[in-house]
């Protein structure tokens, strides 16, 4: 969720309320003949108010758990879920007087801060990630798909490899028994630097010009060969298995062009078409690799912030019970 | 050739129950939310399975009460049948008394222990209640006698705190000793013939638990025995709120005595023919004393009985005595004694004490032929009690020790230039305000610093309860 204008009526009624709470607060601080406390009906209010925030901010994992709940739009909630657990962190500091008391209620505290915190980094993170996912990752796929995509340009490039220098008995893959998307059968090329072309219309408009004969592909000899041979299986197949492995030469888009530039010196011309190929494939793969990084930033707090969240509801439900009891 | 993708291809790439496999994001998600609930869980439970309530706590104790951090039920008292057990006054005054604060206060507005005594705020000064405590009542203060002896809207010291009453209304020191602190604080001669001297305030003004030699004492006066209590003397108001704390005996100064700050200088000789002083005491002890001193010396000097006219020693105005005399003893003794005694009344005890009645209407002996003859005209001069205030503050308190670092006169400004005794040298609340005000710069000014709010001398024994090794394992 971006932080952009839309959020503006939130933030405002966010503010005033911190603001009027913030106020009601000194007034009773000062006033309050013991000090403020948790358990005075002022600071059972905030505990209360507070504690509802939190409820209502945890129930956003319920709303998404069944979408066809018709309680108010998704964006509300998240919005809410945004807002209110931020003045929930507040209210619960008036409500315990800045204070951190003793085991149960220190602990909250901090599952608290840290609930709130990683929810805050979470929500920048979600404001700046996803344009940056738009500029640097324009082949971006589904995440959970990203095994498969390597797997298949893992295959693309071993039949590339293949058809130029002869088998090297890579196995096929056998793909039969799952089911794939796909009924389209519309054929575009696919520029280096472009934007994958994602609409129908946009790839029909580029149909007539794809559906062209495909070139002569001359098989090199053993010498001819050996460069790119070498290069695929010591260098680009590792890539394509293990991206994340660190110091690759092919990671690095400036490393990867001279390198290929160089190999194309070896090679002779027949093979720059396949050359090119597989350069657009090691670009793929390093895209998927920043999409996989990206992800992780963009979702990886959430380990943290979910499960947090939900010790915190359930022991400050045991210490709502338990310190309204004495 | 460049590289060519179809829709159909990308779209191929993907598995369509893809979501329905779980990832190792996913899995760890689930775990993690099963998992971190569920040790929360098994955490308080734990701690409740084996009735540790220590962990519901909403803070540490204060440091009297730590040893019952594990006790909950020592203050938290469970009664049938309810589901609230907070902290109530009876399970406070189970173990120590809290006397009333006025007699006639209205004990449906007497506030419960802990609405001052905040417990759970860790290891704080339990004593320490708050300004707004006080000031429930102090705030907005009626008389219920129609009288307010206090101002009526006090909420701190910084907030509608009066002057001290010791000096409003230009009150005076009641006390009967005429001491010019001017002259004492300056350069002095040291008695009629001693060295010229600078006192210091603690050469005469100290607290009882100062156990130091004093400059200025006379041996022979300390160790004497008096017919008068001191503390007779002295003031101490009746309706002074106490403190618990037992005194260390440094907290206030001990009334000036004359034989420890006085006698090296102010000497009670009373007849060149001795070197030492009458006694400090009572006018009549005095009388005897001189009786028995001139007694003894008139028999071991019988040649001073014959009597020969000074004429230095001639007033205008009366009558001369023959040139020369022959006194019996007790002529001698009763003359000589009611010399020394319109000597030391008129001056020497005159210098610093008050007379009940004056000395001119009291006296005198008239001096006869025999002892048996002399008998007095009058009573002997009555010298009025000393009177000196013990307390200036009767509902505050106030600890010399603990401003020890500071000289007397950056306090006590007024003793350099006071010339009557009558007059207050104790400091403003303004000067207290100096130092004592909000904020950590400063000392503490909250309202306990100085006042009580429980009269401890109508404080209750209480009979104890627990008893040491129960109260490792919880019981009483």
């Amino acid at each position: 969720m971006r932080m952009d204008a839309t959020q503006r009526g939130w933030a405002w009624f966010s503010l005033g309320f911190f603001l009027v709470s913030g106020i009601v607060y000194a007034f009773y601080a000062v006033n309050a003949t013991a000090g403020p406390r948790g358990g005075s009906a002022m600071g059972l209010a905030f505990g209360i108010v507070g504690f509802a925030f939190m409820i209502f901010a945890a129930l956003l994992g319920a709303r998404k758990r069944v979408p066809t709940w018709r309680l108010g739009r998704a964006q509300a909630w998240m919005r809410g879920h945004l807002w209110l657990g931020l003045l929930s962190l507040p209210l619960i500091l008036f409500h315990g007087g800045f204070h951190f008391g003793g085991t149960l209620t220190r602990l909250l505290m901090w599952l608290l801060i840290i609930t709130v915190a990683s929810g805050l980094f979470g929500a920048a993170l979600q404001h700046f990630v996803p344009r940056l996912m738009t500029t640097d990752v324009p082949l971006e796929t589904i995440y959970d798909e990203i095994g498969n995509v390597r797997r298949s340009l893992r295959e693309e490039a071993d039949r590339a490899v293949e058809a130029l220098c002869g088998s090297l008995g890579f196995a096929k893959r056998d793909t039969a028994g799952e089911l794939r998307a796909g009924g389209f059968t519309a054929l575009r090329p696919i520029a280096a630097s472009a934007v994958p072309l994602r609409t129908s219309a946009a790839v029909s408009a580029g149909a007539s010009a794809a559906v062209a004969a495909a070139p002569e592909v001359v098989l090199l000899n053993a010498e001819q060969s050996a460069p790119l041979t070498r290069f695929y299986l010591q260098e680009m197949r590792v890539f394509l298995e293990e991206p994340m492995r660190r110091g690759q030469r092919l990671g690095d888009a400036e490393k990867a062009k001279s390198a290929f530039a160089a190999l194309q010196m070896l090679l002779p011309a027949t093979a720059r078409d396949t050359l090119m190929e597989l350069e657009e494939i090691c670009g793929e793969a390093r895209q998927l690799r920043r999409q996989e990084r990206l992800h992780r930033w963009l979702h990886g707090w959430l380990l943290v912030h979910i499960p947090l969240s939900l010790a915190l509801i359930l022991l400050g439900a045991v210490h709502a019970v338990v310190a309204l009891r004495y | 050739m460049a590289r060519t993708r179809t829709t159909k291809k990308l779209a191929q790439r993907i598995d369509l129950n893809y979501f329905k496999r779980p990832t190792p994001y996913k899995r760890a998600k689930l775990w993690l939310c099963i998992l971190v609930p569920l040790m929360a869980l098994v955490w308080i439970t734990w701690r409740g399975f084996f009735h540790d309530s220590r962990v519901y706590s909403s803070g540490r104790m204060s440091e009297p009460h730590a040893v019952l951090e594990k006790q909950c039920a020592a203050c938290h008292v469970q009664k049938a049948g309810e589901f609230f057990s907070t902290a109530s006054d009876s399970a406070c005054l189970a173990c120590h008394d809290g006397p009333v604060h006025h007699e006639n206060q209205v004990q449906a507005q007497v506030p419960q222990c802990a609405t001052c005594h905040a417990e759970h705020r860790g290891r704080i000064n339990i004593r320490a209640s708050s300004n707004q405590a006080c000031a429930e009542c102090h705030g907005d203060l009626r008389a219920t006698d129609r009288i307010l002896k206090y101002s009526a809207h006090i909420r701190s010291l910084e907030d509608g705190h009066p002057e001290f009453a010791a000096l409003r209304g230009g009150a005076k020191d009641s006390a009967t000793i005429r001491l010019n602190h001017a002259i004492h604080m300056k350069p002095i001669r040291r008695g009629p013939n001693g060295p010229i001297v600078q006192l210091e305030c603690g050469d005469c003004h100290r607290a009882a638990g100062v156990n130091q030699a004093w400059p200025y004492a006379d041996k022979g006066y300390v160790m004497a025995a008096s017919s008068y209590s001191a503390d007779a003397t002295d003031i101490l108001p009746n309706d002074a709120l106490w403190t618990t704390k037992p005194l260390t005996g440094r907290e206030t100064m001990v009334p000036v005595r004359f034989a420890t700050a006085c006698a090296g200088c102010h000497l009670l000789t009373f007849d060149k023919r001795f070197e030492f002083g009458v006694p400090h005491d009572k006018p009549e002890v005095v009388h005897a004393s001189l009786l028995k001193k001139f007694q003894e010396y008139i028999a071991a000097h019988p040649a001073e009985l014959r009597v020969v006219r000074d004429p230095n020693r001639d007033l205008t105005g009366k009558p001369l005595q023959p040139e020369a005399r022959i006194l019996t003893p007790a002529q001698w003794v009763a003359e000589r004694t009611a010399d020394a005694e319109e000597l030391l009344s008129r001056k020497t005890c005159k210098q610093c004490h008050l007379y009940e009645t004056p000395v001119d209407k009291a006296v005198v002996r008239i001096p006869s032929r025999t002892e048996s003859e002399s008998k007095p005209v009058g009573s002997l001069p009555g010298i009025a009690p000393a009177k000196i205030t013990l307390r200036w503050f009767p509902h505050a308190k106030f600890d010399h020790d603990a401003h020890r670092s500071f000289t007397c006169t950056s306090c006590h400004a007024k003793a350099l230039s006071s010339t009557e005794a009558s007059d207050v040298l104790l400091p403003g609340i303004e000067n207290c305000k100096t130092c004592h005000a909000p904020g950590p710069e400063h000392a503490e000014s909250r309202c306990f610093e100085c006042h009580t709010y429980h009269d401890w001398s109508k404080r209750k024994e209480v009979k104890p309860a627990f008893t040491l090794p129960a109260l490792r394992t919880g019981g009483r």
